[in-house]
């Protein structure tokens, strides 16, 4: 892709974790955030050495000014790589995912988070995983990764492998896929992520959300089970099949907003200033 | 009646599997959809996705089953009737195209009764042809069989109780005109020769029909005598008399007659003979009567029903099934943009 929508992005939340970054911190350190006095001997930074806080204190101590440093945290990306993601009108929803990968390269890179990427499908995918690291160009090493994995298989028994070994770490988690499997997972997903701040990346391809047009047959083929199945395109139908889509849509919001999250819906492609507008309404 | 099937070529039948092809779901006939389970559930369009491969089976099936060639086989079927087994021999030769008396013969001045003769009466053959369509027509139980000769006998119609083949048989006598030569006596051996090989099932006729005689040769007389005898068959002549035609009843006329030779030699045979002499229309009118009395008898026959080919039929539904599929093709979604 020639121009990487680049973003930003904020933890709307404080997270632990001494190395220095742009999010807010709870540890304290080098920063602006401004957290109370202690006496020199607890804290021996003389360089914040407060003197008309020292001259105050009725105890005589002297007092150093203790600050909250912003904290630089793990960004992961965990994408759904399995048969259904590599349909698309236009460009297949795999490719929307490398996108966003791409660009969240680049702008983890800016704010200094490591990144790290993980895959599923029916397994989890360990050639597409990459630990977290701090590199300029891993964004577009993961993305190439993606757009050249084939798959075919069938199913989303991999997503509680992929995020075994992101259980109970603090970090921001983006879970981008086309959510066309059964929410039970999701439900079970999201428990195993409660330390972490989650993204849903919701990727659905237009085709799948307006019916064609014309009226005819569909032969359609499940990209997954294999399964064919005959439509008749008929105003009907299409009122049916938007319904569907809406209902669909109304359970993922429902499942996620019990768990305080918003998803972000990416429709046939990235629009990487929708996603700085989304951490800008949940910062805000 | 057995409704048994045979079929033309059965190792086609082999190639029946083939009909399972349209089961196998391949990737390219579909269009493929990330998840079915998100669209909404649709019954017309499941009936629909049936019937294209039923009707892609129906079509595969219909075309084998049509290239076997599927078929009720030839069969016999016994019918009686009353009747008898007429073979209608009617002479063929350019005499026949020549006129009957008129009517009013008995009242013509002689000197002129030849000119009139010859440019006024009704064409021996057509009235010949009529007179046998009308027979053949009133006597809707008598199996029937068509031989015209004139230098060499034809068989027009083999014995059949169809009457309007028959009749198209006696139509196409009238086409074209007549050749030189008669020749009886091949004429009536071939006759003869129609009923070999046919199991005797009731009285059996040679209804010559001409207008004039010949000469046999005693071998030819030997072997009509012989053969009438064996196949038992009743000779009647429907003499179609012309002006400057002998008249076979005239006792004094001589042998050197060809008709009259003729005539006398079937006087002599032992099976039954009758001659019935026509001047007019109305003579042969009458004797064509006479005959359709005299012969009514019950009657056996086994009669061929041939085989009967069932492949158009299938190939129609294959056509039908076919029409089907390209409907369903034509409205065939093929792409999402």
């Amino acid at each position: 892709m020639a121009d990487t929508q680049e973003f930003h992005y904020r933890l709307p939340r404080r997270v632990g974790g001494q190395r220095p970054g742009s999010h807010p911190g709870s540890s304290l350190g080098a920063g602006q955030e401004f957290v109370s006095h202690m006496r020199l001997y607890d804290r021996p930074d003389p360089r914040r050495l407060d003197l008309r806080a020292s001259l105050r204190n009725p105890g005589g101590d002297w007092l150093v000014r203790t600050h909250r440093q912003r904290a630089g945290i793990v960004v992961h990306a965990v994408i759904d790589v399995s048969a259904s993601m590599s349909f698309g009108g236009e460009r297949s929803k795999i490719h929307v995912a490398a996108d966003f990968v791409e660009a969240l390269g680049v702008s983890a890179f800016r704010l200094g988070d490591a990144l790290g990427m993980s895959a599923f499908d029916a397994v989890e995918r360990t050639d597409l995983f990459f630990p977290a690291m701090l590199n300029r160009g891993i964004g577009s090493v993961m993305a190439a990764a993606l757009r050249s994995c084939a798959s075919d298989a069938n199913g989303v028994a991999g997503l509680e492998l992929a995020l075994e070994h992101l259980a109970g770490k603090q970090g921001l988690i983006f879970l981008v896929s086309d959510f066309h499997w059964p929410l039970v997972h999701l439900g079970e997903a999201l428990d195993l992520l409660s330390h972490a701040y989650v993204v849903p990346v919701i990727v659905w391809d237009p085709a799948e959300m307006e019916p064609p047009a014309a009226n005819g047959f569909a032969n359609l083929r499940d990209a997954e089970s294999g399964r064919q199945r005959t439509l008749w395109l008929r105003p009907k139908l299409r009122q049916e099949w938007r319904e569907a889509v809406a209902a669909r849509r109304a359970e993922i919001e429902s499942l996620l907003a019990a768990r305080a999250i918003r998803p972000f819906y990416a429709h046939g492609c990235f629009d990487g200033e929708a996603m700085s507008r989304y951490f800008f309404e949940a910062t805000a | 009646m057995n409704f048994s099937i045979d079929f033309a070529q059965p190792w086609v039948l082999l190639l029946l599997p083939l009909a399972l092809l349209p089961l196998l779901h391949r990737r390219r006939d579909a269009l493929q959809f990330s998840s079915l389970n998100w669209l909404p559930a649709d019954r017309p369009g499941r009936v629909i996705g049936i019937l294209w491969r039923f009707s892609a089976m129906l079509a595969i099936l219909a075309t084998v089953l049509a290239l076997a060639g599927p078929g009720r086989p030839e069969t016999q079927v016994m019918r009686s009737g009353r009747g008898a087994e007429i073979l209608l021999l009617m002479d063929r030769s350019r005499s026949m195209d020549l006129r009957m008396l008129p009517p009013d013969w008995r009242t013509l001045d002689p000197v002129i009764m030849t000119q009139q003769a010859w440019s006024r009466g009704p064409q021996k053959s057509q009235v010949a042809r009529q007179l046998l369509a009308k027979f053949v027509a009133q006597r809707t139980d008598d199996r029937f069989a068509l031989m015209f000769f004139s230098a060499a006998p034809m068989l027009v119609v083999p014995f059949t109780q169809h009457d309007e083949i028959v009749q198209a048989g006696i139509t196409a006598g009238g086409v074209g005109r007549g050749l030189s030569e008669t020749d009886v006596g091949a004429a009536l051996l071939a006759a003869i020769g129609a009923f070999d090989q046919r199991a005797y099932s009731g009285s059996r006729i040679i209804l010559l029909v001409s207008d004039g005689g010949a000469q046999l040769d005693a071998e030819t007389r030997q072997r009509i005598q012989a053969g009438l005898l064996r196949n038992r068959i009743g000779l009647y002549w429907l003499y179609l008399r012309s002006i400057n035609s002998p008249n076979l009843e005239a006792a004094d006329a001589s042998e050197a007659i060809p008709e009259i030779a003729l005539h006398r030699f079937f006087q002599r045979l032992p099976t039954p003979y009758r001659a019935y002499q026509a001047d007019e229309p109305e003579d042969l009118a009458k004797a064509v009567a006479e005959v359709g009395r005299q012969q009514n008898f019950p009657l056996d026959y086994a009669e061929r029903i041939p085989r009967f080919d069932f492949s158009r039929y299938c190939l129609a539904v294959a056509a039908f099934a076919c029409l089907m599929l390209l409907l369903y093709q034509a409205k065939q979604l093929r792409s999402w943009s």
